[in-house]
């Protein structure tokens, strides 16, 4: 998932982007990934909300609102700010450990020990590369660019390319672009392709071949420029379109993931990596409405003492659906 | 490989007048049972072994149904929650055959390895068979047949060979003669016997993962008519028993295995949680362990190599928690996997029961708490993990095997307490050492307080203690509100016993909200804050006294 969500363009904009700003500051911050849920959830819930929320009061009655942050939207509608967040944004702690971790490879937990080690800004970052790991030095070498986010054309582009490439390694494999760019979004922050090939199933061994192959290949051909990581099942790293855009301009680097999964888990994974992450949980809370649990691998039935059944066939993202008796979004429509 | 014999069905859901669930107990699979009346959310039908019995495989023969799940019990079962999972939910239509009713009768064989290691190693006397069909109302389901069968003689040969290394890590222990049948101090919390033989089911036949699995009907049909050939020959399965008979008497009074001396078939219906257990102490030689003489030296190694060669695995923690431990464990030189691996020691965990706990303990690793690490840490030197070790059934055996010569006699776990003091002082000590973590004021009398609970304290010196079961283990509770008749002091008692923290406060750490009083506003803004909390009715920690396991909480939650 990318570093950054694109932002939400609502009647309650400013609700939700201030909900957003405290989510982030509990998962970065604090690490507290509940605190961080409980915010994303009621910002989008308001952004849906079709009218221009006036008190707190209103908001509370939405799902996911509850009194403490009631409080904070009045506040912030009465003043125009937030307390709160103004102590945030000038603590120095805060606003240093939230940048930190936008560079790609500091999370929260080395954001702060960075921090407490004095390491505030980029430069102060770029005296210490000597302390920083592999993933951590490309992630400061292509700050700005990984910053920037990609325009949907050249998500095509790129998804063109890969998939041509693909086919001519082996026209079996299957590959997907994954993310908002799947849901249609006009712009993405990093590229998210799933990988599977017929041969490769939970019941096979693991094959890093199929993987290996893949990404010395696009290598080869200079779209991956760098390595992140490079697992059995996931590489992590660095891609750029070798021919010039429309302006005569160098493409920029972008971060790409690739993600080698066996065939029988390809379509929960394809399901998982679309999401977005808010419409995943209320699928899977509709799934365990219905008697089933669902995960990034599998969709398995929950029997009469809560114990998860074998995982179900599933060949397609429909299947899932229709497991479920959820009625089938496509994935522009998941964006909830 | 012998079909176990059905003795008669005990209940079913419903049944069609013409398919009735007598059918099943028949070998002809044109007879069915099938559900009174279509559309049913659910059917079951509970059937009664002649005798108790080891189940090895399964066959079934669906009838329209889209999910089959199958779960053991003993005759005093009576809830869902009475049965244990032998056959997890398995899959016999897809949701667009169920539709257009297609493929009905998909046969499906379960051989061992599909069945929950667990169950499938202890006897049982009921089944209880679980259909579902959520896709279509218009469809009668139910079964054409079910089939079960008892681990081959060990004179058999293996039918097929090699792949048992596997399970070979089930090592079993089988000394200690159970000390015999004299009713012993708190035998109700104790689990109840000890040698374990060396189980049949060891045996494994070969079977094939998904896709062969599964089989299109007219094949195997033939193939079962064969096999009922065979089996005609023993007297045919006592039909038309009245399904309100007997049994269901029995079922008043749970069937607690209790020390059934050196009987080799009770000792083998014994849990295997237990066995495990047994084969578990002593944690066989792991590169690790070493040699008590070295303990001054190997205090004065340096901080970063506290912990070298310890190769460790986390389980249960939470973040920020979590990484701190981490950070610890790595500065003292330890190294640190995400997962079990072959090189992985130690697997440092929160609370028992967690997936990793479960596989570790059958892979034979070593399982600590956090205190080691921390206290490592803190006190800046190597300490022995074997104080630190999780599971409190090895903890006799290890205080006997271990006599460390670092003198803090106070830093002794309470795991260690059993050996010499009673059950009831072990509550109190738990209660006690919660109470002083909470208030930070130390209570210097062990005995303080509490003697008027050990009331037949001295009578009881000689027996050994039998361990409390840890079944809260790494739980946090909050008791909320008013509890009729001093039931706080009851539920307190039983959830320390249980191993479970009790939190003063409504903080972070808890999980479960206890309250008899039902659900409160304030629930709301509570579950906002910590969207893990549970609410729960004392009823629960009551039927797991009662039961002497672990039951999910969930049909004991306290909803608005």
């Amino acid at each position: 998932m990318s570093k950054r969500k694109a932002p939400q363009e609502s009647l309650n904009e400013g609700i939700t982007d201030f909900l957003v700003e405290l989510a982030n500051y509990e998962k970065n911050v604090n690490r507290a990934i509940h605190k961080y849920n409980a915010y994303r959830k009621a910002a989008s819930t308001i952004a849906k909300y079709p009218h221009k929320i006036k008190n707190g009061e209103e908001a509370k009655k939405l799902d996911g609102v509850g009194a403490k942050i009631a409080e904070k939207i009045d506040e912030f509608l009465q003043t125009g700010k937030l307390r709160k967040l103004e102590k945030i944004r000038n603590d120095d702690t805060s606003s240093s450990i939230n940048f930190l971790t936008r560079v790609t490879g500091i999370g929260p937990a080395a954001a702060r020990k960075f921090f407490e080690e004095g390491v505030k800004t980029l430069d102060d970052l770029k005296k210490v590369e000597h302390k920083l790991n592999h993933h951590q030095k490309i992630g400061l070498k292509y700050f700005e660019e990984f910053e920037k986010r990609i325009p949907r054309a050249e998500m095509e582009k790129m998804e063109t390319l890969i998939l041509e490439e693909l086919k001519k390694i082996d026209p079996e494999y299957i590959g997907t672009i994954c993310g908002s760019y799947r849901r249609g979004a006009a712009s993405s922050g990093d590229i998210d392709i799933l990988l599977t090939h017929p041969n490769y199933t939970s019941q096979t061994e693991k094959q890093p071949k199929l993987l290996h192959g893949v990404v010395d290949h696009l290598e080869s051909i200079g779209f991956v420029t760098d390595t992140l990581s490079k697992g059995d099942t996931k590489f992590m790293g660095v891609c750029q379109l070798q021919e010039n855009d429309d302006d005569g301009e160098e493409h920029l680097h972008r971060r790409i993931d690739i993600r080698l999964i066996p065939k029988d888990q390809y379509y929960c994974g394809v399901l998982y990596f679309t999401g977005s992450d808010i419409f995943n949980k209320n699928m899977r809370t509709h799934a365990l409405e219905k008697g089933f649990t669902l995960n990034e691998y599998t969709i398995r039935p929950i029997g009469v003492t809560g114990i998860a059944g074998e995982p179900l066939m599933v060949d397609s993202e429909r299947d899932i659906f229709e497991y479920i008796q959820y009625r089938y979004r496509e994935p522009k429509d998941r964006s909830e | 490989m012998p079909e176990i014999k059905l003795k008669h069905v005990v209940s079913c859901s419903t049944e069609d007048s013409t398919h009735k669930a007598d059918n099943l107990l028949s070998s002809d699979t044109y007879r069915k049972w099938k559900a009174a009346r279509p559309g049913e959310k659910q059917t079951s039908v509970i059937l009664q072994f002649e005798k108790e019995e080891q189940v090895h495989s399964i066959d079934i023969g669906n009838e329209g149904s889209a999910f089959i799940e199958v779960l053991v019990g003993n005759s005093s079962a009576v809830k869902d929650q009475d049965y244990e999972v032998l056959l997890v939910t398995s899959s016999f239509m897809s949701p667009t055959e169920s539709r257009n009713g297609t493929n009905t009768n998909r046969v499906r064989f379960f051989g061992p390895n599909q069945l929950q290691k667990s169950t499938s190693q202890e006897k049982w006397d009921r089944v209880k068979i679980v259909c579902t069909q959520p896709y279509s109302k218009n469809i009668a389901y139910g079964l054409t047949f079910v089939k079960f069968h008892s681990p081959p003689d060990k004179n058999d040969p293996p039918t097929s060979s090699p792949k048992l290394t596997k399970l070979g890590q089930f090592r079993v222990k089988d000394e200690s003669p159970s000390s015999g049948p004299s009713l012993q101090p708190g035998s109700l919390f104790f689990s109840r016997d000890s040698a374990t033989k060396p189980s049949t089911s060891l045996k494994v036949r070969e079977v094939n993962l998904y896709g062969a699995k599964t089989v299109t009907p007219p094949a195997k049909r033939k193939f079962e008519f064969s096999k009922e050939r065979q089996s005609a020959s023993g007297p045919p399965p006592a039909k038309k028993m009245s399904p309100a008979g007997s049994p269901e008497t029995k079922a008043t009074t749970p069937k607690y295995k209790q020390s059934p001396v050196g009987t080799p078939t009770s000792s083998a219906q014994k849990s295997s949680e237990k066995k495990k257990k047994e084969s578990q102490p002593k944690p066989e030689p792991k590169p690790k362990p070493k040699p008590k003489t070295k303990s001054k030296s190997e205090q004065q190694v340096p901080f970063n190599r506290i912990l070298e060669g310890v190769v460790f695995v986390l389980s249960g923690f939470q973040n920020p928690f979590r990484g701190e431990l981490r950070e610890k464990a790595l500065e003292m030189g330890a190294k640190y996997r995400t997962d079990w691996t072959p090189d992985s020691t130690h697997l440092i965990c929160a609370f028992a029961n967690t997936p990793k706990y479960s596989q570790v303990k059958s892979a034979g690793g070593i399982i600590v708490r956090k205190e080691w690490v921390m206290d490592c840490h803190k006190r800046k030197e190597k300490i022995s993990y074997k104080r630190y070790l999780m599971d409190g059934a090895e903890s006799s055996s290890e205080s006997e095997m271990e006599v460390d010569d670092q003198s803090e006699e106070e830093e002794i776990e309470t795991k260690m307490w059993p050996t010499m003091y009673s059950s009831c002082q072990r509550v109190e000590s738990r209660q006690k050492k919660a109470a002083a973590e909470e208030s930070s004021v130390k209570e210097e009398d062990p005995y303080g307080g509490s003697t008027d609970e050990n009331t037949d304290a001295e009578a009881e010196e000689d027996h050994p203690i039998p361990e409390l079961p840890d079944f809260l283990n790494g739980k946090h509770f909050f008791l909320y509100g008013k509890f009729p008749n001093n039931e706080r002091r009851l539920l307190l008692r039983y959830i320390v016993a249980f191993n479970g923290v009790i939190e003063e406060y409504m903080s972070d750490k808890v999980q479960f909200v206890v309250t008899s009083e039902g659900w409160h506003e304030s629930f709301e803004d509570a579950l906002m804050e910590n969207c893990n909390l549970n609410f729960v009715k004392p009823a629960w920690i009551y039927a797991i006294n009662e039961r002497q396991k672990m039951l999910p909480y969930q049909p004991y939650t306290v909803v608005p």
